[in-house]
């Protein structure tokens, strides 16, 4: 037997125990997908590539149950007031989902949140959540008065500002707030229309189109991801530059974009899924804020409104800029 | 042999007092020592060197990836200077705080870590402020005079911010820098110290070792597990706790224990920020060549002792075997079984053993047989005188010399043996020999035959002696006085015995006759017949000599003269003489012819 062979067969036989261990601890996990988006979800997707990335392969080890209504979270309560431990090893849930889930307290909960979730009950504090629930937040609120300051970089001309929003979301009367204060410091008259929920869009969609303005923000959730589409298509339509929180928005017709990258975000939390599903406690993981923002530009979208790119100095400060 | 009494030459029952420590285990027991002490000295000695290598690798190791996580986390913060360096290298004009807030965005492009920076005029109010969440703000004119960020950059042209957790969570910075010129006034950055995830997790050592980062006291700043950061400072107490060993044993290694897991650790100074790099590796892999080698030593030394084990006891065994086998041999042969053979064929110097034990046994038969014949001459010479005829060669051959024969019988025996019982004869003859042989045996003389109650004697052969014819008188008188002592008690008992004896001297033939298995050793001539016929004329307590033996003595010992007689087979007259002691009667002559039964052996 050769000196390799034998330390190979030593240190295999050093080794076994462990192999066995982790041959012994691999067992399929139930995670449930709680979402108040449709499908295709690219954030679910973006959390799918995460967890294939940490090792799980689909229908192996790990098992995806997605509860999807689409701008109807009554329904994701009825659902979850039925979950019990045993139903899933953890359940993720995305932006207005997570309000449905507070009173879930047996089961660990992942959520990306664009408002604050601390505000919203489900974590004590970011650094130390003390609950079954821990996640990611987007920093929706401190954006948001960012979002109208980069919309009038671009667009200087805009005066009045056609603010669409979702009540149904948390944090969204602070992020009304937030841009308020922006839009009167910039010297801008917002006007707000609120909705509630998907079954309200379309009106709030033609109150929009009504109001005379000239831009338009949009607050990132959900129902507005979802509609992202048609959103930008009236705000084309009726050649209103529009700002938008996340740059699926903007290629989906956007014209600016400003925000944490989602799908990276949801990457990431599959990686907090990974480390709560081998046992650790998402009292003691804190909650994650994006330190890296998007600044997305559809250059499309901006010949088409006629804005004038070249004279300001949006461009060069854009992460992504879409042809 | 047969009929040789058993002689044991070791104590009876040697098989039962065995030594307690038998030759096996000793032999056993050292061999296998002998084996097994170096293998087990080397395994530990190397265990003991490779420990200390591996050690001193590791410390290696450690450090030059602390240096090198230290040197990246100086190059980050120096990085951040130059590009901050970029923003205060013009002076303040009256209307530049368009261009500056350009730089200040491009260096927010290009510095992804800066969040927001705040462009200062040398006066040290803000001019612009640019960030990446919150608004900016154009020539608001705050006073940052009195800030420590702008007090420290005036000072050292940098400066470096404590660290600040942001909601208690996320590590930020302040980073300020003066420009070369005075007019270009100063730039404050505020740093999200995350973005050194990048460099922290990019450090590996080995497969699971890593490297943080902590400040001066002890605060986190990065961890490859970002969540361990954003813990804030609830999170930092074990990290602080380990920062605190390490600076007090001079950075080298050190095994602490972090979360109930040993981890070897070491520290290095970022001298730029005085934050402290540590780079640590769980115990169980930067141990785990050694833990490997240990095995393999471990196995090599449970090899070895098998080994040992198997060797030592062939070995044991190849010893005791033989001796065993000698030592069953040497019982044996003691019992008495000289015939025994022990037949070992080690070559070694056992079997030289066993074949000197063969030998000694065939010495053995050899003596035994020496020893029976020594036994058998003893029953016609005295013990002494057999021995020395057994180790004197010729002795026993025939030759002619100059002999004593004495002759004895008893007195009125054959009226005795008509009358008694065979047991009062046998008792008689059993007391009388009794008597007869313990004289002969003093006198070292030799008896060569007996039947019934009269003997023959013979002095100086066939050993010599100096006086023949003064030992042969001095035995007659011993023997007529030990005979006449229990013949005393005899008479009492109602049996008329006597005693006579006729002693002659002269040359006569003697050596051994008869035939393989029965041999006697005797004297012929007329010497023998003289002393025969003296014999048979000595009255009871009498003993007649003839006139040489009467010569002899002369001077020691007085002989009464009898007169001449004729005496049978003889031409002529002999002079008879008389031994004249107390126990003897009156000399006489008239002695009859006694009632001698030994036959005279006519020359």
């Amino acid at each position: 037997m050769r000196r390799r062979d034998f330390i190979r067969l030593a240190g295999g036989a050093v080794a076994w125990p462990l192999v066995a261990q982790a041959q012994e601890a691999r067992k399929v996990f139930r995670i449930l997908w709680v979402s108040t988006a449709t499908e295709p979800d690219p954030f679910l997707d973006g959390f799918r590539e995460g967890l294939r990335a940490t090792g799980y392969v689909e229908g192996k080890n790990v098992i995806f149950e997605t509860c999807c209504s689409p701008g109807n979270p009554q329904a994701l309560r009825e659902f979850i007031s039925e979950l019990r431990r045993g139903d899933a090893d953890l359940v993720v849930s995305s932006g207005p989902a997570t309000r449905a889930m507070t009173a879930v307290t047996e089961v660990p909960v992942l959520f990306a949140l664009s408002g604050d979730p601390v505000a919203l009950g489900v974590v004590k504090s970011l650094a130390q959540p003390g609950t079954n629930f821990t996640g990611a937040t987007f920093l929706s609120l401190e954006l948001a008065g960012k979002r109208v300051e980069l919309l009038k970089d671009i667009y200087p001309k805009v005066r009045k500002l056609a603010v669409l929003s979702n009540t149904d979301h948390p944090g969204e009367p602070s992020e009304w707030r937030a841009t308020m204060q922006a839009c009167n410091g910039l010297g801008i008259d917002p006007v707000y229309i609120p909705f509630f929920g998907a079954r309200e869009l379309d009106s709030a969609l033609r109150t929009a189109a009504g109001v005379v303005a000239d831009a338009m923000l949009v607050f990132p959730d959900a129902v507005t991801m979802v509609h992202r589409a048609s959103i930008a298509a009236l705000a084309l339509a009726h050649r209103l530059p529009s700002m938008f929180g996340w740059c699926e928005y903007c290629e989906a017709g956007g014209l600016l974009s400003y925000g944490a990258n989602q799908r990276a975000t949801y990457y990431w939390l599959a990686s907090y899924a990974d480390r709560i599903l081998r046992g650790e406690d998402p009292a003691t993981l804190p909650v994650m804020r994006p330190e890296k923002f998007e600044l997305a530009i559809n250059l499309k979208t901006a010949r088409r409104l006629g804005v004038q790119l070249d004279t300001s100095s949006i461009l060069f400060r854009a992460n992504k800029v879409i042809a | 042999m047969s009929e040789v009494k058993p002689q044991s030459f070791l104590p009876a029952g040697g098989r039962e007092t065995r030594p307690r420590r038998s030759l096996f285990c000793k032999y056993f027991a050292t061999l296998f020592v002998a084996a097994v002490v170096p293998l087990l000295l080397g395994a530990v000695v190397e265990a003991s060197f490779g420990y200390r290598d591996q050690r001193r690798q590791i410390s290696e190791v450690l450090r030059v990836e602390a240096r090198s996580a230290a040197d990246r986390i100086e190059a980050f913060t120096d990085g951040l200077r130059d590009q901050l360096g970029w923003t205060v290298q013009f002076p303040w004009g009256q209307d530049d705080d368009g261009r500056h807030k350009m730089d200040a965005q491009r260096l927010l492009q290009q510095v992804p870590a800066i969040a927001s920076v705040s462009l200062l005029d040398e006066t040290g109010s803000e001019r612009v402020f640019v960030s990446r969440l919150r608004l900016n703000r154009m020539s608001r004119g705050i006073d940052m005079s009195a800030d420590p960020a702008v007090i420290g950059a005036r000072a050292n042209k940098v400066w470096y911010g404590p660290l600040e957790y942001q909601h208690d969570s996320e590590p930020y910075m302040r980073i300020a820098v003066a420009g070369n010129l005075p007019a270009a006034g100063f730039a404050v950055a505020e740093v999200n110290l995350k973005l050194i995830w990048d460099v922290i997790a990019a450090i590996r050592i080995g497969k699971t070792g890593y490297a943080i980062v902590v400040d001066d006291s002890g605060h986190l700043i990065a961890h490859p597990d970002i969540s361990m950061v954003l813990r804030g400072r609830a999170g930092s107490a074990d990290f602080g706790r380990i920062k605190h060993l390490l600076g007090s044993t001079s950075g080298g290694a050190v095994l602490t224990t972090f979360r109930g897991s040993p981890i070897v650790a070491l520290s290095v100074q970022a001298a730029d920020v005085g934050w402290t790099v540590i780079a640590m590796q769980p115990v169980t892999e930067a141990f785990a060549s050694i833990r490997a080698a240990l095995w393999r030593s471990a196995v090599l030394i449970v090899l070895g002792v098998l080994i040992a084990l198997a060797l030592a006891y062939w070995r044991a065994h190849r010893m005791s075997g033989p001796i065993t086998q000698l030592e069953e041999g040497v019982e044996r042969i003691g019992s008495g079984q000289f015939d025994h053979r022990i037949k070992l064929s080690s070559g070694d110097e056992l079997e030289q053993l066993a074949v000197r034990f063969n030998e000694m046994a065939s010495e053995l038969t050899i003596s035994q047989q020496k020893s029976a014949r020594i036994d058998r001459l003893k029953q016609f010479l005295a013990p002494q005188v057999a021995e020395l005829v057994e180790h004197s060669d010729g002795l026993l051959e025939g030759q002619r010399r100059e002999i004593v024969a004495v002759f004895g019988d008893l007195r009125g025996f054959t009226a005795f043996s008509t009358r008694a019982g065979p047991d009062v004869i046998m008792a008689v003859l059993r007391e009388y020999y009794e008597a007869v042989g313990a004289v002969t045996t003093r006198h070292e003389a030799t008896l060569t035959k007996f039947a019934g109650d009269g003997f023959m004697l013979l002095v100086n052969a066939p050993v010599a002696c100096q006086k023949p014819a003064n030992q042969a008188v001095q035995l007659a008188i011993d023997l007529q006085a030990a005979v006449q002592s229990i013949a005393g008690r005899w008479c009492a008992a109602g049996h008329a015995l006597g005693f006579g004896i006729g002693i002659a001297m002269g040359p006569a033939t003697v050596g051994t006759v008869g035939y393989e298995g029965r041999l006697d050793y005797t004297a012929v001539g007329s010497v023998v017949n003289l002393a025969s016929r003296l014999c048979s004329l000595a009255k009871d307590a009498q003993i007649l000599a003839d006139s040489i033996v009467a010569e002899s003595v002369a001077d020691s010992i007085p002989l009464v003269s009898l007169g001449e007689q004729r005496i049978k087979g003889y031409d002529g007259t002999l002079e008879i003489f008389a031994v004249a002691h107390r126990n003897s009667p009156a000399a006489s002559t008239g002695a009859g012819p006694g009632e001698g039964k030994v036959a005279t052996q006519d020359a």
